[in-house]
């Protein structure tokens, strides 16, 4: 091949050389010799061996006002951030310098209200939980738990168990809500209200003034 | 040519070198000889030489200052003094043109000042004789059915650019086509579709036929008119474009709305240059000179940028005042700015009643504020003539993008404002 002077400007390289490194002339290998050493040596080394030792500067601070350089050619996603979103970090006190040395004096006063809203909280639950033990949710219970042993009885026995349908246990049900309202007095008003929503929902089904 | 007149300045310094060494002989005999003779001798040749040599003088001054010009201006950095010139026109001078039916978005001025191309809502183009102020060509909106015939826009027209040597015009729609235009005669020649939503810039190559048009999509596409050919998109705006320009150089400019970044797209490199630092939507940008251009948001703000730095240079901030209730006071929105070629004049219109016209300040380190031109109405497009000699006002109703408000009292026209220098000053353009 002809040889030819290769232009030091493609030769630029990227890393810093030691003044103290003498670097070989390159300029009147010819071109299919240059490749053979590319080839060979890789295009990096080849860069660092070859360049010259002038190597591009590290953005300084001084350049920090010129505006951002980038591609064209990159298509931009559809989607893109408006607001930056930070993640927030999780800090725990055990362990955060920021929470100080711990002081059991200080925290007691300092988070002595907790133990009041925790009294408050346990005689609320305690409230609920009495209201729930006089309500059916308790007979239903004793209803399916008689049913049960009834069964393990009948099993014990020899006897196949049988298995109340669902209407079944729904009319029992009914059955000991209707005693236990009659034995408390409630039954009268419980019985009037029903009527009045049932009439209420039967009203909804007649023909109405507008459509006349 | 740039070499012809250094070889004539070189010239011109022999000559005067040589006028240098006689005069110098000539002060050396005056001094020295006595005083008889000298009365004798005809020393009228040293008055004329002295004349001839003042006359030379100026002439290389101006060869010279003509050639700094020319440098400063492929710099990109030429700012001639004009605006100190500029006097506040009589409101009865200014000219208004009406014939477009619905608020007018945008206009151009041809390269050799005698025609006026304007685009209005209601899709249609109108070619106006500057001195006259007659309607030479109509182009109405585009029917249905006869697309082939009677090529038009079916939907409103963003944006126009005409070519430097005035041969054709390019338009750009909602409907995101860009529909090329024979300004001479207004016939329609091509129509180039590729973009994915409204066409919102369009700015040719001074002194080539290559286009570049910007979009909603957020892409910058560049074409080739003459020879009706697509070449190449380029991407890296995150919002709508909202303006686009370009002057010589193979290098155009947008701004990019809600994004709040005004970017330099290099297109030989394909690498853009990013600048932020407006506080907004940046809704219009002009370039002033090959490195530097003015654009406006809708905050009321007008900065002017320049290449080297990513900040804007200087800042107005509610360049046009605020306007509203006590509670709710809003700056006028920045609907269009202008700015003279290579000089320091800036004009910038909002719906604030007046043009504003500003002047920039050494280096474009500041935006000084001139006087107001009175206008009714939105100031949809502004744009200087090519010799400073006047400014045209597109004005509408309603703002060119949405109709946020209506202001009734406004006529959709287009305003010729005359702009006069103060006696004295040879105009250099």
């Amino acid at each position: 091949m002809w040889g030819c002077r290769v232009g030091s400007a493609s030769r630029s390289c990227l890393l810093h050389i030691p003044s103290s490194l003498s670097l070989p002339d390159l300029s009147y290998v010819s071109f299919e010799e240059l490749l053979q050493m590319q080839n060979g040596m890789g295009m990096r080394t080849h860069r660092v061996t070859a360049g010259k030792k002038t190597a591009h500067p590290a953005p300084s601070r001084v350049f920090s006002f010129r505006p951002l350089e980038m591609s064209a050619k990159k298509r931009v996603p559809f989607l893109r951030r408006v607001v930056p979103v930070t993640k927030k970090v999780g800090r725990d006190p055990r362990f955060d310098d920021l929470s100080g040395e711990y002081n059991p004096e200080i925290f007691l006063k300092t988070y002595g209200f907790l133990d009041s809203i925790k009294k408050r909280e346990k005689e609320m639950v305690q409230k609920q939980l009495k209201k729930c033990r006089n309500s059916q949710a308790v007979l239903t219970g004793g209803l399916e738990l008689s049913l049960k042993r009834q069964q393990r009885e009948l099993a014990q026995q020899g006897k196949k168990p049988f298995y109340l349908k669902k209407s079944e246990k729904r009319k029992l049900e009914l059955a000991e809500k209707y005693a236990e309202l009659k034995r408390s007095g409630k039954l009268e008003s419980f019985l009037s209200k029903k009527r009045k929503r049932n009439a209420i929902k039967d009203k909804r089904r007649l023909p109405s003034q507008k459509s006349l | 040519m740039l070499q012809g007149r250094i070889t004539a300045s070189v010239g011109l310094n022999v000559a005067k070198l040589q006028d240098e060494v006689c005069r110098h002989l000539a002060s050396i005999l005056v001094d020295n000889a006595p005083a008889k003779w000298l009365q004798q001798q005809d020393l009228t040749f040293l008055v004329g030489e002295e004349e001839r040599a003042e006359e030379e003088a100026f002439e290389d001054g101006l060869v010279a200052e003509r050639l700094k010009e020319d440098v400063l201006e492929q710099k990109g950095r030429l700012q001639r003094p004009v605006a100190k010139d500029v006097q506040p026109p009589d409101p009865d001078i200014i000219r208004v043109l009406r014939g477009h039916q619905q608020p007018i978005t945008c206009l151009v001025i041809s390269p050799d000042d005698k025609f006026i191309f304007s685009a209005a809502k209601d899709c249609s183009i109108i070619k106006w004789e500057v001195e006259s102020g007659k309607r030479l060509c109509v182009v109405p909106r585009g029917k249905k059915g006869t697309e082939e015939q009677q090529a038009g826009h079916t939907a409103h027209i963003l944006c126009m650019a005409i070519s430097s040597d005035g041969k054709y015009l390019a338009t750009g729609d909602r409907n995101k086509l860009i529909m090329i235009w024979e300004a001479a005669t207004c016939k329609h020649l091509y129509k180039f579709t590729g973009h994915r939503d409204a066409v919102s810039g369009l700015s040719f190559q001074k002194g080539t036929h290559q286009l570049y048009s910007a979009s909603h999509d957020r892409s910058v596409k560049v074409w080739n008119v003459a020879e009706n050919a697509y070449i190449e998109t380029l991407f890296g705006h995150q919002d709508v474009i909202t303006g686009l320009d370009s002057l010589s150089r193979e290098c155009c400019v947008t701004s990019g709305g809600r994004d709040g970044t005004v970017r330099i797209w290099k297109i030989p490199e394909e690498s853009q240059l990013v600048f932020y630092g407006h506080q907004g939507s940046i809704d219009c940008i002009q370039l002033i000179n090959e490195e530097h251009m003015v654009s406006g948001a809708d905050d009321g703000s007008v900065a002017l940028w320049g290449l080297t730095k990513k900040k804007p240079l200087a800042v107005v901030r509610q360049a046009h005042g605020t306007h509203g209730s006590h509670s709710l006071q809003q700056p006028y929105w920045i609907s269009a700015v202008a700015a003279l070629l290579n000089s320091d004049l800036v004009a910038t219109g909002s719906h604030s009643a007046n043009v504003k016209l500003w002047k920039s300040g050494e280096g474009f380190r500041k935006l000084e504020p001139l006087f107001d031109i009175p206008v009714v109405g939105f100031v949809n497009s502004l744009k200087f003539s090519a010799a400073g000699d006047f400014l045209v006002a597109g004005l509408g109703q309603e703002h060119r993008l949405g109709r946020w408000w209506r202001i009734k009292e406004a006529k959709n026209s287009i305003c010729i404002i005359p702009l006069k220098r103060k006696a004295g000053v040879a105009d250099s353009s």
